[in-house]
């Protein structure tokens, strides 16, 4: 253990440490809260170590201008091997005081900031206890400090370029977003066509049709955009700034390697299978069409008929189908189904329609407007408990408990929107976990519902979870945003440097680190039959330590013996 | 005369959320007693059932943890692993019969000062309740 110790000293035997301990008086806001003078004075008594010079001083405002010319001045002139600074929280001025070591020759990993304002003086006002407070404080971070050790910054080349997977308007929006600040952006769609879904929509906006055919030439003519139709992702390694992958064409099994900095997921979402549901049962040859059908019989021949080739005279539009069996509410269904209303009475004005829903959700600015309008021209909304349909017989039981029962010449359902095929695939290739309704899950559904837990890899559009155009589209220029203020051109990205390594002698191998490892970091190198973690990836939580049954993993700046050693010192 | 008992806990506290939290509690000038020795942890789960068992032998009254709310772990998943951590060696203690009341795990976000101040306080007194650590220094590791 001291040997172990010794090492993360970063110290030789013979050398000789000397800490210098700075206490800052933040005005008042330390100084007069507590016994500066004989904290200073205790702390210079400190027997503590045998071989540790200790300085100690205070100052007025440490991190003000003056304040760090002082600081770098006296790490210079005295030749300090570590550094404490008694101050206010990490999260103020840990990266001043890092910054004023840089310019010395003092690695800033062998300094500490205790925050004796937030923790101390701010919250204790009996003055005596509160001295006694920081000064155990302060007497923790210095034997704390002379554990850490020197880490060094390792920046790392980045390659700004972007793969977008999916050539819906998702994905071309946030290609067209990217080439538009000059970035080369792949973008890989495994149909022989871009557009997704939106293309047969028949229009919520009128124009709407012509939004998604100018984006589609915008895409196809863009020299910034490869584009790689009827081709899918084979394989993905590496991490922000810097991924390999595999692209493999559907047609012809050719590959092309390409490397890119960042990865958009855009391969939007599937529709609920209606033959699932316990409250349906049809044939094909009933008139019973979901609602995709239609919006592209519209969408094609701007007409929606029977097969008989008639117009339907009765329409049923049910709403929320797959959403007792999903567990969740898809949120777009019931706006859309407003405007199919509007196109079943546009073709036919003497309809009848009637639209059966459980709840409505009406989300948008217009919806409410919409619905209204619906109710005013006739459409019937029916909101029920219960329902069952049997081809084109609907018995439902509305809130009121009635019973009853109608026939329509057409029934058209809005099945939940439900992850795409391939998006279990997906997720493993990027280390991407799924959120409990099986879409890609977000770093945090309201700070950053763009971001994954793959640092890099970016989610929008309907493979995020349902939504309507307009939201796929705010979404993905959300990640392009953050792509562009991430991966610079010509800057290089500096990697967390507190992460975990593994100690060869000490692994087994079992792997057990591998499944809590969110971030995917640790691999398993089957050859020296242990774990090894990919440090460009971890992020330095610690979360594998607490799994390893062998002690092999050390995470660093975050110790077992700088952990314990803060322990130890507080309980003296 | 019997000098005042004032408890010693160590309270590891998680970066993004519990530590934070306490500092708010420090900009707000909300007061809680010296007890309270914070030791900041990256994440909840960096607390290995080990440094639970290695706080309480080397002396502490109390032990708490302090993390991120479930679901909102900067980790992900962190808080989750923590929690179960911490539920076995709970169980591990009580089976002990140790007084598990001496470990205490708390969900406090970074805005939630006021929190923070109120476990202290009322962690405080519960461990004042109990008294000092009976095996304090007793045992060792
Ligand atoms: C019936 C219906 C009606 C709707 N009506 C409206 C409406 O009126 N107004 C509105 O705003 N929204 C409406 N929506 C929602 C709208 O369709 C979506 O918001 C939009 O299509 C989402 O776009 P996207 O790019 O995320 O996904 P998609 O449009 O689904 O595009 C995904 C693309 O990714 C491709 N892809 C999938 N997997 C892969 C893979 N592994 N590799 C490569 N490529 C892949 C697909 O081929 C597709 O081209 C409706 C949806 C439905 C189902
Ligand atoms: S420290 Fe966290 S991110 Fe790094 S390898 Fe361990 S679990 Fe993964
Ligand atoms: S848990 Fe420990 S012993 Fe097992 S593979 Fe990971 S580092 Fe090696």
């Amino acid at each position: 253990m001291k040997e172990f110790e010794m090492r993360e000293a970063g110290q030789d035997k013979n050398l000789r440490a000397k800490v210098g301990v700075y206490i800052c008086e933040c005005g008042p806001n330390i100084a007069g809260k507590v016994d500066l003078d004989k904290i200073i004075a205790d702390l210079s008594q400190l027997d503590d170590y045998q071989d540790v010079e200790l300085v100690v001083k205070k100052y007025g405002f440490l991190c003000s201008g003056p304040g760090k010319e002082f600081l770098e001045e006296e790490i210079r002139s005295n030749g300090y091997t570590h550094l404490v600074v008694g101050a206010c929280s990490p999260r103020d001025h840990d990266s001043t005081f890092m910054g004023v070591c840089k310019k010395t020759d003092l690695n800033p990993y062998l300094y500490r900031i205790i925050n004796i304002r937030e923790h101390c003086t701010w919250v204790i006002d009996d003055k005596e206890k509160a001295t006694e407070k920081a000064f155990s404080y302060i007497r923790g971070g210095i034997s704390r400090v002379l554990r850490q050790s020197e880490l060094f910054e390792k920046p790392l080349d980045i390659n700004p370029d972007v793969l977008v997977i999916g050539g819906g308007i998702a994905g071309m929006e946030a290609a067209l977003s990217l080439s538009g600040e000059d970035r080369r952006v792949f973008l890989v769609e495994k149909t022989d066509h871009l557009g997704g879904i939106s293309l047969d929509l028949s229009g919520l906006l009128p124009g709407q049709g012509e939004i998604i055919k100018n984006k589609i030439d915008s895409v196809t003519e863009d020299k910034n955009i490869r584009l790689f139709l009827n081709t899918s992702v084979e394989t993905v390694i590496g991490f922000l700034g810097n991924f390999e992958i595999e692209l493999v064409s559907i047609e012809n099994a050719e590959t092309t390697d390409i490397m890119a900095g960042a990865i958009v997921v855009a391969t939007g979402s599937s529709l609920f299978d209606p033959g699932e549901s316990a409250h349906l049962s049809y044939s094909e040859s009933d008139e019973v069409y979901t609602s995709l059908s239609v919006e592209k019989m519209f969408s094609g021949e701007g007409e929606a008929r029977l097969r008989s080739g008639k117009k339907p005279s009765s329409v049923a539009l049910i709403h929320c189908v797959g959403r007792e069996e999903k567990n969740y509410c898809s949120g777009i269904c019931c706006s859309y189904m407003m405007k199919l209303a509007g196109f079943f009475r546009n073709q036919s004005p003497d309809i009848q329609v009637t639209e059966f829903y459980r709840d409505l959700c009406l989300p948008q600015k217009d919806d409410q407007e919409r619905y209204t309008e619906a109710e005013a021209a006739g459409v019937e909304f029916v909101r029920i408990k219960d329902i069952s349909i049997k081809g084109t017989e609907v018995s439902f039981e509305k809130m009121n408990s009635k019973k009853s029962e109608q026939s329509f010449d057409m029934v058209v359902l809005a099945p939940a929107i439900v992850p795409s095929a391939d998006t279990e695939e997906l997720a493993d290739l990027l280390t991407v976990p799924l959120d409990e309704s099986g879409f890609f899950q977000e770093v945090h559904k309201m700070t950053n519902p763009v971001g994954t837990s793959t640092d890099g890899v970016f989610i929008v559009g309907t493979a995020h979870g349902p939504k309507g155009v307009s939201d796929s589209m705010q979404f993905a220029r959300a990640s392009a945003g953050q792509i562009l203020t991430r991966l610079i051109p010509g800057e290089k990205l500096i990697p967390e440097v507190k992460v975990t390594e593994i100690l060869e002698a000490y692994c087994t191998g079992c792997g057990n680190c591998l499944d809590v490892c969110v971030y995917g970091a640790i691999y398993s190198d089957d050859s020296r039959g242990i774990s090894v973690v990919n440090e460009a990836v971890c992020r330095g939580c610690g979360n594998c330590y607490g799994s390893c049954p062998s002690g092999a993993l050390r995470t660093k700046h975050f110790t077992n013996t700088q952990l314990y050693r803060e322990v130890d010192e507080a309980l003296r | 005369m019997k000098k005042e008992f004032t408890p010693r806990i160590t309270s590891f506290l998680c970066k993004w959320c519990t530590y934070t939290g306490a500092d708010l509690a420090g900009t707000a000038r909300l007061q809680y007693p010296t007890s309270i020795i914070p030791i900041q942890v990256m994440c909840s789960s960096r607390v290995d059932p080990v440094f639970l068992i290695k706080a309480f032998l080397s002396g502490s009254d109390g032990v708490l943890i302090g993390g991120c709310h479930p679901g909102d772990c900067h980790y992900e998943t962190g808080n989750y692993h923590a929690r179960r951590r911490f539920a076995i060696v709970k169980s591990v203690f009580e089976s002990l019969g140790l007084e598990s009341q001496r470990l205490k795990l708390s969900w406090i976000s970074a805005s939630e000062g006021p929190k923070f101040a109120r476990v202290a306080n009322e962690y405080t007194e519960e461990i004042m309740e109990l008294g000092e650590n009976p095996t304090r220094k007793n045992i060792f590791l």
